[in-house]
C-alpha cells in the first residue's frame, strides 16, 4: 500500500482526518492559487478554498483516482467555485445597478465594491471587444450608452426586434466566453 | 497563478479542518454503512457461509479444513461452539474456562461417517438455537447487550460475543471455499463495520498483552466498505494512583490497511506483511501492534 491519490481518497473515506490535513498540506497552496485567481486575494478566495476542502471531507467518493490527479480534481473544484462566485457576484452588481437607476443617488460605492467592479468591468469590456460588429454595436448602445431598445434600433437604423434578438445572442456570447476564460485561466 | 502568504495558508488550515469536523465527524466512513445489530450480524454471516455448505458436494465435505479436521468436522465444531455459546448464555461456569478447540472436539470427531446434510442441518438449528435465546434474554432486559458472558476463557458483553461468532463464521467460510477452490468471501459492509470496530476496541489489550513497549497511540485506518478510523492507546504502566502531571507524551503510530485484509490479520490468517500496510511513525512499533493483532485470533 502506497501514498497515492487513491490511497489518499480511500483514507478520507475511512473517516481519517490525518489525511485530511495531509491533503491540505500538499495542495492547499494550489487550490488557494486557484480560487484567488478568478475572484482575488481577499477572503472570497479562502471561503472557496474551505468549501473545497469541505466537499471532499464530506464527498472523498465523488474523486476517482482513475479519472486524474487529487491535486487537478480540487483545482477544477476551486476554479468551478470561483466562477459560480463570480457569475453571482456579477448578477448581485447588475441588480444593484438596476436599483441605482430607479432609486436617488445613495452616496458613492466602497472601495471594495469599486476594486471588484472595476476588475469585472475589465473581464467583461474585453470580452465585448472580441463580439461580431453588429452585436458589439447594440450592446455597447444599450448598456454603455443607457439606451432603451426602441432608440438602440432608431439610432441604428434596424427594427426593434432585431435589436432585442442582437441582444440575446451577444448576452450568451458573452456569459459562454467569460466562464471559458475564467475555467481557463492557469 | 497567484502565491499565497504562508500565515495565510496557517489560518485557513485551521479554518478548513474545524469546518470539515463540523461537517463530518472523523472516524466514520462515507458512504455510510446502515447499522445492524449483532445478532442481525451473525445472522448474516451465518446464512452467508450457509449458502457456501449448501453448494459443496459430497468428496468437497470430505477434503481437510484445519487442524486434523475436514469440512464436515469443522462445521461440527461450529455446532459444539453455538452449543457452548447456549450454556454460557444460561450461566453455565463449566464452559467459562474450557477450551474453544477440547470443548468441541467431541462434536466434529462425531461428524463422520455422517451424511453432511444432516450436519449441516444441526448446525443450522444450532445457530438459530443461539439467535433465539440472545433474543429472548434482550427480550427481558434491555441492558442485556452490554452483561457480560464468558465461554471459552473469553468474558465479553453479549454484543461483542455475537460480533465474535459471525467473524468466526466469516474466517471459517473462507477456511471451507480455500479448501474447496472457491473465491474467499468478503462479509457485506454492515457486518464487516462491526467486525473492524470490534478487532479495533480490543487492538490495546492486545498489545499489552503482547508487550509491545508503551505509552503507545495508534491511529489505525481501515479502508474499504466496512472500514473506519481509530484512536487507539495503550500504557502497560500507566497507574493512576501514581501518575503524575509530567508524563511523556506517547509516540504515535499511524497504520492505514485494507479492512477485509485486517480482519484476516485479527483471524491469524495473514501475516502482517501479506497485509502491506501504510505505516508512519515508529516502525518496530506497529510491527510490534500487528504482531499482536494475529494474536487475537478471532477465528
Amino acid at each position: 500500500m502506497g501514498g497515492t491519490d487513491a490511497l489518499l481518497a480511500a483514507r478520507l473515506a475511512a473517516g481519517d482526518d490525518h489525511a485530511l490535513a495531509e491533503v491540505f498540506d500538499q495542495f492547499g497552496a494550489a487550490v488557494y492559487g486557484a480560487a484567488a485567481y478568478v475572484v482575488g486575494t481577499g477572503g472570497g478566495a479562502q471561503d472557496i478554498v474551505q468549501d473545497v476542502f469541505v466537499e471532499l471531507w464530506c464527498h472523498p467518493d465523488r474523486y476517482d483516482p482513475d479519472a486524474g490527479s487529487l491535486r487537478g480534481y480540487l483545482t477544477l473544484l476551486a476554479r468551478h467555485r470561483a466562477v459560480d462566485t463570480m457569475r453571482s457576484e456579477l448578477r448581485r452588481l447588475a441588480r444593484q445597478e438596476r436599483h441605482y437607476r430607479l432609486t436617488i443617488d445613495e452616496g458613492p460605492p466602497s472601495p471594495g465594491e469599486q476594486v471588484l467592479t472595476a476588475h469585472m468591468a475589465g473581464e467583461v469590456r474585453a470580452a465585448i471587444q472580441r463580439l461580431p460588429a453588429a452585436q458589439r454595436q447594440v450592446v455597447e448602445l444599450a448598456y454603455f450608452e443607457g439606451m432603451t431598445c426602441r432608440e438602440v434600433a432608431s439610432a441604428v437604423g434596424i427594427p426593434e426586434g432585431t435589436v432585442k434578438s442582437r441582444l440575446r445572442l451577444a448576452l450568451a456570447k458573452l456569459e459562454t466566453v467569460l466562464d471559458r476564460q475564467l475555467l481557463e485561466a492557469p | 497563478m497567484t502565491a499565497a502568504q504562508p500565515d495565510v495558508l496557517a489560518g485557513l488550515r485551521a479554518r478548513v479542518l474545524e469546518a470539515s469536523q463540523r461537517a463530518r465527524t472523523a472516524g466514520e466512513p462515507v458512504p455510510q454503512v446502515p447499522a445492524i445489530s449483532p445478532a442481525e450480524a451473525l445472522s448474516r454471516a451465518a446464512d452467508a457461509l450457509y449458502r457456501t455448505l449448501s453448494a459443496l458436494d459430497g468428496a468437497a465435505w470430505a477434503r481437510p479444513a484445519i487442524r486434523d479436521l475436514d469440512v464436515q468436522g469443522l462445521v461440527g465444531h461450529l455446532t459444539g461452539v453455538e452449543d457452548d455459546v447456549q450454556r454460557g448464555l444460561a450461566g453455565d461456569p463449566a464452559v467459562s474456562l474450557a477450551g474453544h478447540v477440547e470443548s468441541t472436539q467431541a462434536a466434529a470427531v462425531s461428524q463422520a461417517g455422517r451424511e453432511p446434510a444432516r450436519t449441516l442441518a444441526e448446525w443450522r438449528e444450532a445457530v438459530r438455537r443461539t439467535l433465539a435465546l440472545a433474543d429472548a434474554i434482550c427480550q427481558d432486559d434491555p441492558d442485556a447487550l452490554d452483561a457480560c458472558v464468558a465461554v471459552h476463557g473469553m468474558r465479553l458483553p453479549l454484543r461483542a460475543l455475537l460480533i465474535v461468532r459471525a467473524f468466526e463464521l466469516w474466517v471459517h467460510e473462507n477456511d471451507i471455499r480455500l479448501t474447496a477452490g472457491l473465491p474467499l468471501a468478503v462479509p457485506d459492509p454492515p457486518v464487516l463495520r462491526l467486525m473492524t470496530r470490534l478487532a479495533a476496541r480490543l487492538l490495546p489489550g492486545a498489545a499489552v498483552r503482547a508487550g509491545v513497549p508503551g505509552p503507545g497511540r495508534l491511529h489505525l485506518v481501515l479502508t474499504g466498505p466496512g472500514g473506519g478510523s481509530w484512536d487507539l492507546e495503550w500504557d502497560p504502566e500507566w497507574d493512576p494512583e501514581t501518575a503524575s502531571a509530567g508524563r511523556p507524551c506517547p509516540a504515535e503510530v499511524s497504520i492505514v490497511a485494507d479492512a477485509v485484509g485486517f480482519c484476516r490479520l485479527v483471524a491469524d490468517r495473514m501475516t502482517p506483511a501479506e497485509l502491506d500496510p501504510y505505516i508512519t511513525g515508529d516502525h518496530d512499533q506497529a510491527a510490534g501492534v500487528l504482531t499482536a493483532a494475529a494474536t487475537l485470533a478471532l477465528d
